[in-house]
């Protein structure tokens, strides 16, 4: 369940080797045991340079590499997970765990203890996951507020110190790195028995606990008859709790009001400390059917000292927010375009934002347009062959704004313009971006009265204002292309 | 030298971090390690470079201290260090303790003979179990950090010694039920107990009250580690594998330990000790925990996995990757004991919903898909190790996980995966419906063509179209309803971006022929229907070197020459004869013949010309056979990224001579019959069959003129062969031949063999002299004797007779020569030696053992060989 090294790359193209090892540490222990448990199969970790390479290349991230390497582009070098095997110097590396996030790789090689011929399934190997939660606190480190490449720099000065806290020997101890950052600064004469690892210290002040809960919608809608709309509410509970005492419990029940759609796909902090049954199998992937369980839902647990997300969940609500209508008509050298848009009468009217893109792929740049907008105001981006339309806060009263407009398009070079491999010829899509703010489509709430807490003091229970911010995808095709559409149901 | 001051140490330690092997080959490297434990103790350094320096030392120690002594002595001065340290607040302790770890766990130093290893595991002992070590352990306020760090170490040593702190388990219980930082020493009892565990079980030993012995570290006579527990070596690093429970065979026999109901009911109450904290435990080391009760419990009498159950529950709520991870480990290592068929359903349900939650990110989602089609079942049908999905996941809960053009390449292969499996298991089931996963499949593959074909699209597309196609084709290669449009959506595919000629080719040489013959065909028939000189020839080109075969061979000659025309570089030219090369192989064929020959006169480079003049050679002199072994690919250089030096590889292994051991067995027969020149008659027995066999000869010196190489076209074995091989001497003299044989294999390899070296005997050099008109007599005989002098030489020798007499010896060997005679009493012999001596021998009055033989030569030098040879005779019966 060790790594036997990790590495953190930032991938910067343009430069001659398109990347810059940012930091990366090797466990000398574990890469011992490797050598015993891998036997004849053995590979040694290699230095920073080749592994760079190697891993770029496999990331396909090096600048002009477009030729076809059959070593990577071979049909049977499937790859379906972010585990990858890198060639190095007439050997191969596996498993190497790594993704790209922000510009950053993160990776990492664990330790399988067995031989790796033949390669053992990646289930079997505990050090698989134990890397990528390496990686993903590795990850949440580096951008949990992290505002510029300043920032980021002095977040990664501080990780040989950290990684010597929090996986001295290769074997992870917290993934949590500003738990740990927390614990190097915070060094405690009589540290209280039981005290968890995922908490250093106790809080001392005011007790108070804030809840908040943000959802976003996504939508694709598709005004076909044979291809099914798609929309989907997914709800992140957001917790602050300053309590004080060791391990104080607290209760937190979500409600929905009458009908509202229930809560599916539930999933917890591991300080949630036990899960009534219906929350576990209450799930989108079944079927639904009005036996559904829809709350209240209990969240008994016992908070660590930072914000943390209590929990997610789905909904499935009986209509999307707004219904689009999108067509598009090639005329010649022109292309008509229509765009309606209808907010849905149960949702709230007051938006932070409200803009719908319309992007043009594989085409030049605009050259003309003539339009009309019965509602809000158009930008053209000629060289980016965009749209955008920008709604602002309200709909008007009549609830159904629309677009319509015909444009003229320039030679296409290749560099510049952007390319889509889906938007051929007849296919395209409208984006929405839209923030509602104090207001949730699924109506779930968490209100004061049901927070109970046991802990010393009677704490300030707040709610503060919940916002959802959505993406909503409308697509069209006039059958030339192909529409990312929905498996059958 | 004096200390380093912090920028030169930040320098030195940024060009080693650079390249380690670079830095320690040059002239700073010797050095580094010796500088940086002596400036560890430097008063000019702060604590913060210390840190640093320690740091490296933790990455690096088998470059800095390569050897087991060497890293012996670094702990040493590092736990010297430790010790020398003000008993004030101080950053290092904790770095110097896993420094002094690191050194002797990597550097292969740990053992009982190791004197750091002696002072180090007692001082870590007592850190963990949080006693009083005196003034040169700091302030209070460390001591729990301290305590912590060392039972990190002690798990890293335990680790790399298994059994080594078995002896520690009562302590380690102890210290967690009363005092002690909670997870370190949870995790290390955890270890510790999965360690001895399989230690005894192979020792045949049981726990011995090792879970309730409470001895002291202060060490009342014996220490709490044991080296024997521990093992010589690695030995038991290398038992532990494998890791993944299922894999294994009933458990390696330790279920066949008989516990004691005692160390039964005390192993429960550890376990049990440890899950019932584990809440207080990190997510990462809930894991691990959850992983090494698994690994220790996994078929142990008396211990139901129940104890892991009331668990559960909270840790499949979660999301985090390590704990559900961990409990698919416990699903593998109890199946049926622990998850009733409605658990694996729940736990089924959970993964699939894990693996599509938006809220999770996407390298997530891969990895749980893929744990959903190792799924560890309790029932699984089909054969272990491989990819399938599972029983109890149906297709409606697989809904949200088929792929869409909007994933990534990794989400889009995993979802396929899976739908692939689905289809082909609910082949029966979807008979007639409209919305079948089968036509989405279809669809799913006609977007990523699409995609692919764009012009200037990226390679990653078309590597992904290829990928999914072949991925679809391995899981559903007995379903002709997929591979029929998928073949023809293909060929389409190859109309419209002839450039993605080498994914065709690659993905032709991957797949099975109930794709790759129809695929092949159609792809033929696009090429060879063009006109030869569009902008994708080279494509083309490329494209039919691996698609042609002994089909339409006309069209595909008609579409060469026309392409022949617009061969303009020599790329190009290579290209084409390629495809020659690949008609070849495949059989020829007659135009072929005259369009190599054109092409041995059109081409434009050299080099093509060649080429194509070497294939036309080939064509015209091998048979089909001999063609297809020359121009095969060679098992000796199976992968060149040149199709150029693999062919040239090729032609070397086959057209290039090697040397081998003689398959035949060369002997000198019978004499023969007459002819001008003495002739030596060939016996020729082969043991596996030859072909174009070509016999050397050369003769050692100048004595004879050189010999002509003897050709047999076809050698089999068990039927030998008779050669004659005519000599030519310059001087009447025995020699030896030496011989070589070239000839080719059945495998088609011209090979070639030193025979061991051939006599030519004196006798085998006898001519008879011509008959005279007045043909042969005593007067005949009498001229020849009387002109051998006065030039010549005379003499007598006495020739040994065998029982048989004289006139077996005459008949034998002497029978061609005879002139005159007058059986059995005597007979006159004259022999003619090439190239122009004569022996004559006159034998008579032949006694019971022997006969006088005068002989006369006009040769001088002939007559020491004709007394040995006649010397000889009677031997030689």
């Amino acid at each position: 369940m060790a790594q036997r090294a990790v590495w953190l790359i930032s991938h910067e193209p343009g430069t001659p080797l398109c990347g810059i090892v940012r930091f990366s540490r090797r466990y000398p222990t574990v890469e011992k045991r490797a050598k015993v448990f891998n036997g004849a199969t053995y590979v040694p970790i290699p230095e920073d340079g080749p592994f760079l390479k190697a891993l770029l290349f496999k990331l396909r991230l090096l600048d002009g590499d477009t030729d076809f390497v059959e070593s990577r582009d071979g049909c049977s070098r499937i790859n379906k997970t972010s585990v990858y095997g890198l060639p190095v110097e007439s050997e191969e590396i596996w498993p190497v765990v790594a993704f790209l996030k922000n510009g950053i790789i993160y990776a990492c090689v664990p330790l399988v203890e067995q031989t790796l011929s033949p390669c053992p399934p990646l289930i079997s190997i505990s050090g698989i996951s134990q890397g990528f939660e390496l990686l993903f606190g590795l990850q949440d480190f580096l951008y949990s507020g992290q505002k510029n490449e300043a920032e980021l720099n002095t977040k990664l000065n501080q990780l040989p110190d950290l990684l010597l806290h929090s996986c001295p020997f290769g074997t992870l101890l917290d993934a949590n790195l500003q738990n740990t950052l927390d614990g190097v600064n915070f060094a405690s004469v009589s540290q209280p028995q039981k005290q968890p690892a995922w908490k250093v210290g106790a809080y001392k002040g005011k007790p108070q606990v804030s809840i908040s809960i943000t959802e976003k919608v996504k939508s694709m809608q598709y005004d076909k008859r044979d291809i099914a709309d798609m929309w989907q509410v997914v709800g992140v509970v957001t917790c602050k709790c300053d309590l004080e005492g060791v391990m104080p419990n607290v209760t937190i029940s979500l409600s929905l009001p009458t009908n509202g759609s229930p809560l599916q796909d539930i999933l917890v902090h591991p300080c949630v400390t036990s899960l009534d049954s219906a929350i576990l199998t209450s799930s989108s992937i079944d079927s639904m059917d009005d036996s559904a369980f829809s709350g209240p839902y209990k969240f008994p647990f016992s908070p660590p000292l930072e914000s943390f997300n209590l929990c997610y969940y789905t909904s499935q609500v009986p209509v999307p927010p707004i219904l689009g209508f999108y067509q598009m008509k090639e005329e010649e050298v022109q292309l008509k375009v229509t765009v309606n848009l209808k907010l849905h009468e149960s949702v709230k009217n007051n938006f932070e934002f409200c803009e719908a893109h319309i992007p043009f792929y594989n085409r030049g740049p605009i050259t003309h347009l003539e339009y009309k907008v019965s509602f809000g105001q158009l930008e053209i981006f000629r060289e980016k062959s965009l749209l955008i339309w920008i709604i602002g806060q309200k709909f008007p009263k009549s609830m159904e704004i629309n677009l319509s407009g015909t444009v003229t398009f320039g030679a296409k070079t290749h560099e510049k313009q952007p390319f889509d491999q889906i938007c051929i010829g007849g296919t395209a899509y409208v984006k929405l971006h839209f923030r509602i703010l104090d207001y949730t489509l699924t109506g779930c709430y968490a209100d004061q009265h049901s927070v109970q807490v046991f802990a010393p003091g009677k704490p300030k229970i707040s709610t503060p204002p919940l916002s959802k911010v959505s993406k909503l995808q409308l697509w069209i095709s006039d059958g030339s292309g192909h529409i990312p559409s929905p498996p059958p149901g | 030298m004096g200390p380093l001051s912090r920028e030169t140490w930040a320098q030195r330690l940024g060009a080693f971090r650079a390249s380690p092997s670079a830095f320690m080959a040059g002239p700073e490297g010797e050095g580094l390690g010796s500088d940086l434990l002596s400036d560890l103790r430097s008063e000019k350094l702060s604590e913060h470079t210390k840190v640093s320096l320690l740091t490296l030392t933790l990455e690096f120690p088998a470059q800095l201290w390569p050897d087991a002594p060497a890293a012996e002595a670094a702990a040493s001065s590092l736990l010297d260090t430790l010790v020398l340290l003000p008993p004030r607040p101080s950053a290092l302790r904790r770095p110097l303790l896993l420094a002094a770890t690191t050194a002797l766990a990597a550097g292969g130093a740990l053992g009982p003979t190791s004197g750091a290893s002696g002072r180090l595991l007692p001082l870590l002992l007592g850190l963990a179990s949080g006693r009083d070590l005196g003034r040169g352990f700091g302030p209070a306020s460390e001591q729990h950090l301290l305590q912590a760090t060392a039972c990190e170490c002690l798990r890293e040593l335990e680790s790399c010694k298994p059994g080594l702190l078995g002896g520690c388990l009562g302590l380690l219980r102890g210290l967690l039920r009363h005092e002690g930082p909670v997870q370190p020493l949870s995790l290390l009892l955890a270890l510790v107990l999965r360690n001895t565990l399989e230690v005894q079980a192979r020792a045949g030993a049981s726990l011995q009250g090792l879970l309730v012995a409470s001895n002291s570290p202060t060490g009342d006579g014996h220490s709490p580690w044991d080296w024997t527990l521990a093992g010589e070596g690695d030995a038991h690093l290398q038992a532990q594998a494998p890791s993944w429970p299922a894999a294994e065979e009933g458990g390696r026999g330790l279920a066949a330990l008989e516990p004691s109901p005692e160390e039964t009911r005390e192993l429960r109450a550890v376990v049990a000790q440890l899950l019932d904290a584990s809440y207080l435990l990190t997510p990462v080391a809930q894991a691990q925990l959850l992983w090494l009760l698994g690994w220790a419990l996994r078929g142990r009498r008396g211990q139901p996995p129940a104890l892991f159950k009331p668990q559960l529950v909270r840790l499949l709520g979660t999301a985090q990757l390590a704990l559900l991870h961990a409990v698919l480990a416990l699903k593998a290592a109890f199946g049926e004991a622990m998850f009733t068929t409605q658990d694996e359903a729940l736990l089924l349900r959970r993964l699939a919903l894990a693996a599509q939650h938006p809220a999770l990110p996407p390298p997530a989602h891969l990895f749980y898909l893929h744990c959903l089609l190792s799924f560890p079942e309790n029932w699984p049908l089909g054969p272990t190790g491989e990819e399938a999905a599972p029983l109890l996941l149906g297709p409606q809960q697989c809904r949200g996980l088929l792929p869409s053009l909007l994933h990534d390449p990794l989400s889009l292969l995993a979802r396929l995966h899976l739908l692939c499996l689905l289809s082909a298991e609910n082949e029966e089931e979807e008979e007639g419906q409209v919305q079948s996963p089968r036509r989405y499949l279809e669809e799913l593959l006609g977007g990523l063509r699409q995609m692919s074909a764009l012009e200037g699209g990226p390679r990653a597309l078309a590597t992904l179209c290829f990928q999914a196609s072949y991925l679809v084709v391995r899981c559903l290669a007995g379903h002709p309803t997929v591979l029929t449009p998928l073949t023809h959506g293909l060929a389409q595919l190859y109309q419209a971006r002839p450039a993605l000629a080498p994914h065709f080719v690659d993905f032709l040489d991957r797949v099975g022929p109930e794709l790759g013959k129809p695929l092949k065909g159609m792809l033929r028939e696009q090429v060879v229907s063009r006109e030869g000189g569009d902008g994708a020839l080279r494509w083309h080109l490329q494209m039919l070197a691996t698609v042609v075969d002994r089909d339409a061979q006309s069209a595909t000659l008609r579409f060469l020459r026309a392409a022949a025309a617009h061969c303009t570089d020599w790329s190009l030219e290579q290209a084409l004869l390629r495809v020659c090369r690949a008609l070849l192989w495949a059989g020829g064929g007659d135009g072929l013949v005259d369009f190599l020959q054109e092409l041995a006169g059109q081409l434009e480079d050299p080099d093509g010309r060649d080429h194509a003049r070497l294939y036309y050679i080939l064509l015209a002199h091998l048979a089909g056979p001999k063609l297809g072994v020359a121009l095969g690919p060679s098992l000796a250089a199976p992968a060149l990224t040149s199709s150029l030096v693999a062919e040239n590889q090729d032609f070397a292994t086959a057209l290039t001579v090697q040397a081998a051991l003689p398959p035949l067995r060369l002997s000198v027969g019978p004499r023969g019959a007459e002819g001008p020149g003495p002739v030596l008659q060939l016996q020729l027995e082969a043991q596996e069959p030859l072909y174009s066999l070509e016999l050397r000869f050369r003769v050692e010196g100048q004595l004879y003129a050189p010999l002509g190489a003897v050709h047999v076209p076809y050698l089999c074995p068990g039927r030998p062969r008779l050669l004659r091989l005519p000599l030519q001497p310059r001087r009447p003299a025995p020699t030896r031949l030496d011989v070589r044989a070239l000839y080719t294999t059945p495998a088609g390899l011209t090979c070639h063999a030193q025979l061991p070296p051939l006599p030519v005997d004196f006798a085998n050099l006898f001519l008879p002299f011509p008959r005279p008109p007045g043909g042969t007599g005593p007067g005949f005989f009498e001229e020849l004797w009387a002109s051998c002098l006065p030039q010549g030489a005379e003499s007598r020798v006495w020739c040994p007779l065998g029982p048989q007499g004289l006139e077996a010896l005459v008949s034998r060997h002497l029978e061609p020569f005879v002139v005159a005679a007058q059986p059995p009493a005597s007979y006159s012999v004259a022999i003619r030696l090439p190239p122009a001596s004569r022996l004559l021998l006159r034998l008579e009055a032949a006694q019971a053992d022997g006969v006088p033989v005068a002989l006369r030569t006009d040769d001088w030098a002939v007559l020491p060989l004709a007394g040995d040879y006649l010397r000889g005779l009677s031997a030689a019966v």
